[in-house]
């Protein structure tokens, strides 16, 4: 009783605070193995992607419980089993393909290999050195402004309208760049102006804050490569904007 | 669709999709700065929130409005609703509703003299006690009530005590109220044990021995109600339920047959005579047994006469 006590307590801490949620999966990493190892029915490993989807059913289980939803314990249980339920279904479906690390035959061949690659493994892993580093620096940035990547997922806009009316607003700073020169000069988002310019709701804007300002961040100079991954859309919505 | 990862933690990866949305994702053994392609979101079970546990308030609240209104609708209406029924032959007889608290509901007239009597009368919120009283007084201006004349009360309610309390109380207070006008046989009797009769003599010249006579009534009340249960019980143990039935059918004709012929007045006058010494009350019984047997004959008779019919 006592115990079951103090876990839901650090549950509830652990939503609050994203370090305290890594305290407690890291302390319940056997019990998550051992989910997930009755769930496929043989032993799990930490290479084994079921293991990942036990460990993010995990964490939905610490940021989704309630103490109107029973025991945590059985309850992260039970969503562990379904998420890799979900996840064993989803594998299914492409259970006539073959892999393309199944080997061929030929020594250590395996199919990726026999493939043509029309990638320069060289040229990619420098590539993704550079991604690394426009991340590493945008996080730096992003923390002087005390908003980690995790609270910008948290505060990402889903529905289609609320990402539109966002986009909108970043396109308009994005054309405007004075208002980024503002925005990294006072630390401050130069909301009142945004608002005006894009046309979007104020409250829309101030529902997504962290949002706006890590794509604002994004859209200041120095982050080609991300850029680059976001441009096309961008681009193409405001094209048909106009 | 194509997805950048941005951060990586223990259990998950937040990634940034192209159309620029940052999610939280299973982290399959990611390294920041990867591409991938095919990921598992993160899907927070939605809580059950505040707006839903208030949607909850509100419904048990409406619920107990609904269930208070239909309460307090259904005590209105059990105002309104017939508790318990007096039916008052004098010629005319008319039957008088009242519900639990003696106020009268209703009025209806049985035989036409009864419409006569209560037409133009007003008994909404009257008690039934009052009510009484002035149909009464209207028979006697009417001419339907003379001196040495018969009121017969039957009373009909679920609630035995009802007709206990009343049987005493509705003649006591008639009696009263006629004292000083006219004399009158009182008769009160139990709809359901339609053998239990008390047929109350009234000589208000003579106050006293009017009073006692009260008593004596009262105890007369008392002597036929303790054997009446006996008869009963005997009625259950000898006779078939069907039969018990058919006794109780017989009770109605022999009331009704009662009412009419003076004869069973005098019976019961004898009755009241004979009530000095208590034995003979078993005596009597038995007579009241024979009398059945006379009386189902002419029972008989009433069937043969509706077959004629």
């Amino acid at each position: 009783m006592k115990s079951e006590h103090q876990i839901i307590k650090a549950v509830y801490a652990a939503k609050e605070n994203i370090h305290k949620a890594d305290e407690l999966i890291r302390d319940y990493i056997p019990f998550i193995r051992s989910e997930a190892s009755k769930c496929i029915q043989k032993l799990c490993t930490e290479q084994d992607d079921e293991f990942s989807i036990a460990m993010i059913a995990f964490h939905e289980a610490v940021m989704g419980y309630e103490r109107t939803r029973g025991t945590f314990l059985s309850y992260a249980a039970m969503l562990i089993r379904s998420r890799i339920i979900d996840f064993q279904r989803k594998e299914n479906r492409h259970q006539g393909n073959i892999s393309l690390y199944t080997e061929t035959g030929e020594d250590d061949h395996t199919l990726m290999d026999e493939l043509a690659d029309d990638r320069d493994q060289f040229d990619e892993s420098a590539n993704l050195e550079a991604v690394k580093q426009e991340i590493e620096e945008l996080s730096s940035v992003m923390a002087d402004f005390g908003v980690s990547f995790s609270d910008v997922a948290d505060n990402s806009p889903k529905q289609e309208r609320t990402m539109e009316a966002c986009a909108s607003t970043i396109r308009y700073a994005a054309e405007n760049k004075y208002l980024l020169d503002e925005l990294l000069r006072t630390k401050k988002l130069p909301m009142a102006q945004l608002v005006l310019g894009s046309g979007a709701e104020r409250k829309t804007l101030e529902r997504h804050r962290k949002y706006i300002l890590a794509m604002l961040l994004i859209q200041t100079n120095g982050y080609e490569i991300i850029r680059g991954h976001l441009r096309h859309v961008l681009k193409r919505k405001g094209g048909s904007l106009r | 669709m194509k997805y950048i990862v941005m951060e990586c933690h223990l259990s998950y990866a937040v990634v940034l999709n192209e159309e620029g949305c940052f999610l939280k994702v299973a982290n399959r053994h990611y390294e920041v700065g990867q591409t991938v392609t095919d990921i598992i979101e993160m899907q927070v079970p939605p809580s059950v929130s505040q707006k839903k546990k208030t949607n909850k308030w509100v419904y048990s609240l409406v619920a107990m409005v609904a269930c208070l209104i239909l309460m307090v609708t259904s005590m209105f209406q059990m105002g309104q609703m017939t508790y318990a029924s007096v039916y008052m032959t004098i010629n005319p007889e008319v039957r008088i509703d009242v519900n639990r608290n003696d106020v009268v509901v209703k009025l209806d007239g049985i035989n036409s003299d009864g419409d006569d009597l209560i037409a133009g009368y007003e008994y909404k919120k009257k008690d039934l006690d009052l009510v009484m009283d002035e149909l009464v007084a209207r028979a006697i201006d009417m001419g339907y009530l003379y001196e040495g004349g018969q009121i017969s009360l039957v009373l009909d309610a679920d609630s035995d005590e009802w007709v206990n309390i009343h049987s005493d109380t509705l003649a006591t207070q008639l009696n009263e109220h006629l004292n000083e006008k006219l004399s009158v046989t009182i008769e009160v009797t139990d709809m359901k044990e339609q053998g239990n009769k008390v047929v109350l003599p009234v000589t208000p010249k003579e106050g006293d021995y009017g009073e006692s006579d009260y008593e004596d009534t009262n105890k007369a009340t008392a002597p036929p109600a303790s054997p009446q249960p006996a008869e009963s019980d005997y009625g259950d143990s000898s006779y078939d339920d069907g039969q018990t039935d058919y006794d109780e059918s017989d009770d109605m004709d022999d009331s009704q047959s009662d009412y009419k012929t003076e004869d069973s007045q005098s019976d019961y006058e004898d009755f009241v005579t004979g009530q000095s010494d208590y034995g003979s009350d078993y005596i009597d019984n038995d007579d009241s047994q024979s009398d059945y047997g006379e009386d189902e004959k002419s029972d008989y008779d009433d069937y043969s006469d509706y077959d004629d019919d």
